[in-house]
């Protein structure tokens, strides 16, 4: 086992014990280089403008509705980056996240179960349809597009099969009441959940072999094979973390709204493919896969969260509000572009 | 003065935290062959892309035939005559032979239908002319390392140009090939071609180039020297500024050892016939073959990346069902260095220190709850030291590095894993003769420690260097096997025998090993 005795004897020290942290070019240079810094810049810019614009902005109510519903778009996020970084994509994200609310309040409604155990049988659900969608994709050998346009809609027709398309409104109190409740008049406790999701998937990418393996597979399969990483089984897990990240967005939605309902991700889940691309592609979120930024995540999504809160408020039409976020997308992407290309003839990157 | 075809002065290029190459200069004669040398990270292929127009100086001027030069791309180049074989492949792995050789020229008529039995026509012969016996219909992706890097080369020849930048083409190549190669560039030389020639294997450039340039962390060591008159250890000391120090390892024997791999009368999906090979505990076990003989093909049947349908595999004298290749690393402790770095070795996108970790995570995160940087860094920074991995930090991107400095981490992070079994395949591809020397003794190393060690290589010095014993193959069979008694010429002759012998005899039935 422990190989690492003669040879290191003699080494002179190339590499000292902290020469991780010393780099070369100036840390100020590095930190503009990072989309977070963009992501940070651009949210304080629109935070001014919208203040500046309509006062209400920075209103205790309209601050805590803004992180409340940022909390759900953030898990949307998460939910589709854990795929993206296999470099694959799940379409199926809203569809799993509404199966997920539907079986929770099922549980608890039809069968009255606890609360507590209905929502760990919700999230099971969004786990199991999440794994299910990893084993056809590498059973099959088919890209996850294909995969999860399809179970997009076999999740939704069954759900809507078993449900009648009816509702569960018998929510428990304690799942609603985390919807509703304020600390200092302004945080929602979804948002510290969310950010508790979001400490948990740094740590998995950062410190657990299964996270690093999961990038390594979505980097490079056939390196990451050679190297002795169950390729296939990390892309299953990829997918079933996504499908519990989904639930917890559905079951979010539950407690925000009191009730669960089969539109409340509209038609076949698809209103949250728009926030589930913008949060991660904005952070930074390599689409080809192999690179994940919880923070950008996060960050991306909360803009995205801002931005539409910011337009409503100014009494901009709703689907101008699409149009907006759609050449977010484009500007930010360009953006990010520029900024690279410029510190790149600078000699920075 | 006027037979100077090509010319560069005060060169500058400088990367992140590097400076490649700075003030190089370097002029290139008519019907000649000009050796590039330097150690890993020297700057030499930063030179040549340079010249291709890949890469813009940050300073200096290139020169050809007299005028200065600038360049605006890669296409650039090729029209002014600058043909290019890099060091990386740059073949496209779905498209057919003949398609990759001609990409540039296919596009010239976007109209005009392909004339694909044309292209096949061409094509073939510029193979044949290296000796690469291959349908220029199959896809690249379909051919072993060495061959794509032959078809590589024939590109390079087919666009007739006039300046030819070589950077390391021979890496991949048995001498075999590489002698059908160099008879080649003799030909293109007498033909007035002017050629640069970058390789780490110095008898290669002794043998065939006429003037040296010598690069040092990006600095001229010498600028456009004849050969004459300069023997391997001058070469040496400019290159490392010390002369060279090659192991001189007593010969051994380890069969006495326990076996700790054993294939009996292996047949495989891919077409190996009847092999029997075996291991043992601290012995290093060298498989020679000429390209195509099977021998990677072998190795990554034993991973379970390919299926053994009769005969076989036992590790530590028990069957070993190998499935599939996570089995073979964590369940049996086989571990298995590419030859090809690129695709199947690293992953380029990500760090130094991620790539080396790579095989050390799972076992590190064992028991202890998270996964540290710190962790990985005391099992592995041994390794890169040792190998003197060059790069500015352990974060720099493995796709940064110089290939050498690649090849290095490809196999650092086998060394550090671990494992019982180890094969590795090619291992010191590009890497420069100073640091292959700690690389071999690390895999001695590595083997008086217990670790049994299969040796593919078509390096025969390096074969000679390392192996206890060295197993002969020939197109997907054993042919025989021979004890090293570290003699070069009696062990080249000996395995070039079997190698002949069995080419004569193709069809018979497998000779009997003594
Ligand atoms: N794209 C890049 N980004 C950052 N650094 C680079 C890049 N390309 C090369 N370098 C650095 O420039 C230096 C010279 O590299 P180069 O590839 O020219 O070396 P080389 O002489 O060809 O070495 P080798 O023998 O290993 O092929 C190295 O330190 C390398 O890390
Ligand atoms: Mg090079």
């Amino acid at each position: 086992m422990n190989n690492t005795t003669k040879a290191a004897d003699r080494t002179a020290d190339a590499f000292g014990p902290d020469v991780q942290e010393t780099s070369s070019q100036h840390p100020a240079m590095r930190l503009l280089l990072t989309n977070e810094f963009g992501l940070i810049a651009l949210i304080l810019v629109f935070a001014v403008l919208f203040t500046l614009l309509n006062p209400g902005f920075v209103s205790k109510f309209s601050l805590f509705a803004m992180g409340r519903t940022a909390a759900v778009n953030i898990m949307i996020g998460f939910s589709m980056m854990v795929v993206i970084i296999t470099g694959g994509l799940n379409l199926s994200v809203g569809s799993i996240g509404v199966c997920a609310a539907m079986a929770a309040g099922w549980l608890m409604q039809s069968l009255g179960l606890p609360w507590y155990l209905s929502l760990v049988g919700g999230l099971g659900v969004g786990g199991a349809l999440g794994a299910l969608n990893g084993i056809v994709i590498v059973r099959s050998g088919l890209h996850s597009f294909i995969i999860t346009l399809a179970s997009m809609s076999i999740f939704f027709g069954v759900m809507i099969f078993l449900t009648h398309a009816g509702s569960f409104r018998e929510i428990a109190p304690e799942v609603v009441a985390p919807g509703r409740m304020k600390f200092f008049g302004v945080i929602s406790p979804l948002l510290l959940i969310t950010f508790v999701v979001a400490g948990l998937l740094s740590v998995l990418f950062r410190f657990t072999a299964t996270g690093r393996q999961m990038l390594a597979v979505g980097a490079s399969p056939q390196a990451a094979e050679l190297s002795g990483i169950r390729v296939q089984r990390m892309t299953v897990w990829c997918h079933a973390l996504s499908g519990v990240l989904a639930g917890v967005a559905g079951l979010m939605l539950v407690s925000r709204t009191g009730a669960a309902i089969p539109s409340m991700a509209g038609q076949l889940g698809q209103d949250w493919l728009l926030p589930a691309f913008l949060g991660p592609v904005l952070g930074g979120t390599l689409l080809t896969g192999g690179r994940a930024s919880v923070l950008g995540t996060l960050l991306g999504a909360f803009l995205v969260t801002m931005l539409t809160t910011g337009l409503l408020l100014l009494q901009i039409a709703a689907f101008w509000v699409q149009t907006y976020l759609g050449l977010l997308l484009l500007v930010a992407v360009l953006m990010d572009l520029l900024r690279r290309s410029y510190l790149a003839r600078k000699k920075l990157v | 003065m006027s037979d100077v075809v090509f010319q560069t002065k005060g060169l500058c290029k400088r990367f992140p935290g590097v400076m490649a190459l700075d003030d190089v200069a370097m002029d290139l004669k008519k019907g000649s062959i000009h050796a590039l040398l330097g150690e890993n990270g020297a700057g030499k292929s930063t030179l040549i892309k340079i010249v291709t127009g890949i890469h813009k100086p940050d300073g200096g001027t290139l020169f050809l035939d007299g005028a200065p030069l600038v360049l605006h791309g890669p296409r650039d180049a090729i029209a002014k005559g600058i043909g290019v074989v890099h060091q990386e492949r740059n073949l496209i792995p779905r498209f057919s032979i003949s398609e990759n050789m001609f990409l540039e020229k296919l596009d010239s008529h976007p109209l005009k239908r392909i004339d694909y039995q044309e292209l096949h026509r061409q094509a073939r012969h510029w193979l044949e002319m290296l000796g690469l016996d291959a349908d220029p219909a199959i896809p690249v992706e379909k051919l072993s390392v060495a061959r794509m890097q032959l078809v590589e080369i024939a590109k390079a020849l087919a666009l007739k140009s006039h300046v030819l930048l070589l950077d390391e083409p021979t890496a991949s190549l048995t001498p075999h090939e590489t002698d059908n190669l160099f008879a080649v560039l003799n030909r293109l030389r007498d033909d007035g071609v002017s050629m640069i020639f970058v390789s780490h294997k110095l008898e290669e450039v002794q043998e065939i180039c006429d003037r040296v340039t010598v690069l040092r962390d990006g600095k001229n060591a010498c600028e456009s020297q004849p050969m004459e008159g300069l023997g391997r250890q001058d070469i040496v000391k400019l290159m490392i500024g010390r002369s060279e120090q090659i192991p001189n390892w007593q010969a051994r024997d380890r069969t006495g050892n326990p076996p700790v791999l054993e294939l009996k009368n292996i047949t495989t999906a891919i077409g190996h016939r009847a092999v029997d090979l075996s291991v043992h505990k601290g012995e290093i076990v060298g498989l020679y073959g000429l390209v195509g003989a099977g021998r990677t093909e072998l190795a990554k049947s034993i991973l379970g990346k390919y299926l053994v349908t009769a005969g076989e595999v036992l590790v530590d004298q028990h069957i070993a069902a190998i499935s599939n290749v996570a089995d073979a690393v964590g369940r049996y402790k086989i571990g298995y260095v590419s030859e090809d770095r690129k695709t199947e070795g690293l992953v380029l996108m990500h760090s130094v220190l991620e790539n080396v970790g790579m095989t050390v995570w799972q076992r590190l995160a064992k028991g202890v709850a998270f996964l540290t940087n710190r962790a990985i860094r005391t099992q592995t920074l041994p390794f890169i030291n040792k190998l003197e991995v060059k790069a500015p930090s352990l974060d720099q991107l493995v796709g940064n590095l110089s290939g050498g400095n690649q090849q290095k981490v490809s196999v650092a992070k086998w060394l550090a894993a671990g494992v019982k079994i180890l094969i590795v395949d090619e291992p010191s591809v590009g890497i420069d003769i100073k640091t292959k020397t700690y690389l071999h003794e690390l895999i001695r190393e590595l083997s008086d420690e217990g670790t049994a060690i299969l040796l593919i290589t078509s390096d025969m010095p390096e074969m000679i260097t390392l192996a206890d014993r060295i197993v002969v193959m020939n197109d997907y069979r054993v042919m025989g096997e021979l004890a090293n008694c570290r003699e070069y010429s009696a062990m080249s002759q000996g395995i070039m025998n079997l190698i002949h012998e069995a080419v004569e005899v193709d069809m018979s039935p497998v000779q009997a090993t003594p």
